[in-house]
């Protein structure tokens, strides 16, 4: 897919992307900047599966925000703030995103030009405050208590009732953004990869999907095949480990420690497969490192024994009472709101938003291959639960089609030694959170001068803030595995 | 009730019982074979290393080749680009280390790996492990996977808390971003003596990837002295596993 670009000014550039965000069947991919001297708003067409790259010129380093009118829009125009020390005026609530008190105020990572200005102080944070009779608050974090990622929550509470969440990130900012243009553009595969594990299979088509769309060449059948392999297996360990994550936080061991075994079983396909467990080093731009052909009858097995065993732990899970009374309309997320917040992924599609971008944009077989889109209308854990089950099953009857389908042929085709000069890119991928975007940018000495990172979590933290509102701080638990976020595929 | 043991009783046991098993499938770390090296006059092997984990020089028998396992990821371009043999794949997941510079390996000086025994086990045959998470999640979901129940660390006596006051053994995983400097030396110092600190993966040991850029994510040693050194991106569970026992077994010179 190519990503096509076009010019709006600044003053128009409200009045131009609010009616065409409302039309439906478009949405907000991401707005950012390539060196902070422009905004650029991506526009992701669903119903012409294109993508439109909005450029604004910028005088000064003021623009007027456009979270006002498009809700979606506060998250990005925060980590605009913080990347490029760009302001926007009349945002609802502007605060630091990635970088907080570690960081100096003179340090802004993505200008051209580096600030040299050391009068700098720490930057301030100053969290929500909520005040009246009663009301008490609950930090959490950074570290949490089990083994997850650091983020800090900060919940204000009336009596056990949770007024407000305010959510505060930034962690585990390793400055990913930057070091991609650093590197030169063979070795990026290895860190577009290790910005967010947990997706790496994910990461790894967005990164070379965004890299073969800037060469403009395409790669071979087989590829995308073995591609869409181990996206799936992938989304298949994942859902299980969340649906693990839900059975453990209401209290149904002898169930999570069922479906941490039978992710093993997943894993152990992902170990055949690309010989890593988290599937890290094997899609690369052009394709994949190697051709597994070999194993591919085994993991066909291996698929098809887990579907049938996961069969039984899924019904004896969702039959139980007590499973039903703990995720029944706990968390809810409207669907008007989370079409507002643009959720995407299963978060999204269980507030009955139909999106999956596995229908739109090319990404190993998709769209070509139509996989059913699990929706519910609930909005609430059960649903996303329900969505994920729904998933589950969908994508590993999927990997056994495709290893039955898998067609002869190459599996990686020799890319080019150098980015094209002034070239752009774009990597649109359904990770198992949902809309995964990269983007890249070239300088005119083909550099990649800009590499933009999008991961499904940026859109979906906030419905975890909007899921949790007038819900029992003992359901947060709950709530926050149901979303399943990831904190270092959001703050890079 | 009865359907949750009858549900139970057909779960069959899954528990690994091969101790640190190597995995066939797994690519593993690169390990230096007994193929010699050619020297400088081919350099493919550090060319294609995305952490110049690699070093090769010249060497009156040809090539000497020093491998930085701490910086290594284990991506296996190396092993693939290597036209000689000299770089192969380890598959022995018994990796961790106790000193930084015995995971810098080499083919001309094979250096003597003393896991010198001084101290008698301090932790005997329980240990109580902090997590704390600086990263992408990958090391983090292979410490969890210790705990399941088919490598279920717990049998060795390893446990997980929630708090580092009961906490012998500090579990670093991720490159230790700026962000959480404060974060990681306020929970070290709220350990009880004697504790120690294990740097889980290579962006912990290291920086990996993100060593050197604004973020100050330079891996652990930067803040904390560290015990024991995991490498891997992640560690294989039974990496993990393999490493806190080398702890617990009180094979540490440091005092505490």
């Amino acid at each position: 897919m190519k990503l096509e670009r076009d010019n709006v000014k600044l003053d128009e550039r409200i009045d131009t992307l609010r009616p065409l965000l409302h039309q439906s069947g478009n949405r907000l991919g991401l707005i950012s900047s390539i060196d902070g001297k422009q905004l650029i708003s991506l526009l992701l067409n669903t119903s012409e599966n294109r993508a439109v790259c909005w450029e604004s010129p910028l005088q000064t380093n003021r623009y007027h925000s456009l979270a006002p009118v498009i809700s979606q829009a506060h998250w990005f125009e925060r980590t605009l703030w913080d990347m490029f020390g760009l302001e926007p005026e009349n945002h609802p609530r502007l605060k630091h995103n990635l970088l907080h008190e570690a960081y100096s105020t003179d340090l802004i990572p993505l200008l051209a030009e580096e600030s040299v200005s050391s009068n700098g102080k720490p930057r301030e944070y100053l969290p929500m405050a909520v005040k009246g009779d009663g009301i008490y608050e609950i930090p959490v974090g950074p570290i949490h208590a089990g083994i997850i990622e650091p983020g800090h929550f900060r919940f204000s509470c009336l009596g056990e009732v949770i007024f407000n969440l305010e959510i505060r990130l930034g962690y585990v900012h390793r400055g990913v953004e930057k070091r991609m243009c650093e590197l030169p553009w063979r070795k990026m595969r290895f860190l577009a990869e290790a910005a967010a594990s947990d997706s790496a299979a994910a990461y790894a088509l967005a990164h070379s999907i965004a890299v073969e769309s800037c060469f403009d060449v395409a790669v071979s059948y087989k590829a995308d095949f073995l591609r869409t392999i181990s996206l799936e297996i992938e989304r298949i360990a994942m859902h299980i480990n969340d649906l693990g994550g839900l059975a453990g936080d209401i209290g149904f061991l002898a169930i999570s420690s069922t479906m941490g075994r039978l992710r093993g079983t997943a894993l152990s396909m992902a170990e055949q497969l690309t010989g890593s467990r988290l599937q890290r080093g094997f899609i690369c731009p052009g394709g994949v490192v190697f051709d597994p052909s070999d194993k591919l009858k085994s993991i066909k097995a291996t698929a098809n024994w887990l579907r049938k065993e996961l069969k039984p732990v899924i019904s004896f899970f969702m039959s139980n009472e007590v499973v039903r009374d703990r995720m029944e309309n706990v968390g809810k997320v409207s669907p008007r709101l989370a079409a507002d917040f643009g959720l995407v992924g299963p978060a999204g599609r269980a507030s009955d938003q139909k999106y999956d971008a596995r229908h739109h944009f090319v990404h190993g077989v998709y769209p070509r291959v139509r996989v059913p889109i699990a929706m519910e209308i609930g909005g609430d854990v059960l649903s996303r639960a329900k969505v994920r089950i729904a998933e589950l099953e969908s994508s590993l009857f999927l990997v056994e089609q495709l290893i039955d389908g898998l067609p002869e042929g190459d599996v990686c085709t020799k890319l080019p030694d150098a980015l094209p000069n002034n070239a752009s890119g774009i990597g649109i991928v359904e990770s198992h959170r949902g809309e995964l975007i990269h983007l890249i940018f070239t300088d005119s000495q083909g550099q990649c001068c800009r590499y933009a990172i999008k991961d499904a979590s940026v859109n979906n933290w906030t419905g975890l803030a909007i899921a949790v509102r007038n819900n029992l701080v003992s359901d947060f638990p709950l709530c926050n595995k149901s979303f399943g976020l990831s904190y270092s595929g959001h703050d890079l | 009730m009865l359907r949750l043991l009858g549900f139970l009783l057909n779960q069959s046991v899954v528990t690994s019982k091969d101790y640190c098993s190597p995995s066939v499938d797994s690519l593993g770390l690169p390990s230096l074979g007994n193929q010699t090296c050619i020297g400088t006059s081919c350099t493919q092997c550090s060319a294609v290393c995305p952490t110049d984990a690699i070093a090769v020089a010249d060497c009156s028998n040809g090539g000497n080749v020093s491998l930085d396992l701490g910086a290594c990821i284990g991506c296996g371009e190396c092993i693939r680009a290597c036209p000689e043999g000299t770089l192969v794949a380890n598959k022995n997941p018994s990796v961790a280390r106790f000193k930084r510079e015995d995971l810098i390996i080499s083919n001309v000086e094979k250096r003597q790996t003393q896991e010198a025994s001084i101290e008698p086990s301090i932790f005997a045959r329980s240990i109580a492990c902090r997590v704390v998470s600086t990263g992408c999640s990958a090391c983090d979901l292979e410490v969890a996977a210790c705990g399941n129940s088919i490598f279920d660390m717990e049998r060795y006596g390893i446990n997980v808390v929630a708090s580092p006051r009961f906490a012998d053994v500090l579990l670093v995983t991720g490159p230790v971003p700026k962000a959480m400097h404060e974060a990681l030396k306020s929970c070290y110092e709220q350990m009880a003596e004697p504790r120690r600190v294990i740097a889980v993966g290579t962006c912990a040991i290291s920086g990996g990837l993100h060593k050197g850029g604004y973020a100050e994510a330079n891996g652990v040693e930067s803040l904390l002295p560290v015990d024991l050194f995991i490498p891997g991106c992640p560690p294989h569970p039974w990496s993990i596993i393999d490493g806190i026992r080398k702890v617990m077994s009180g094979s540490v010179e440091r005092g505490a």
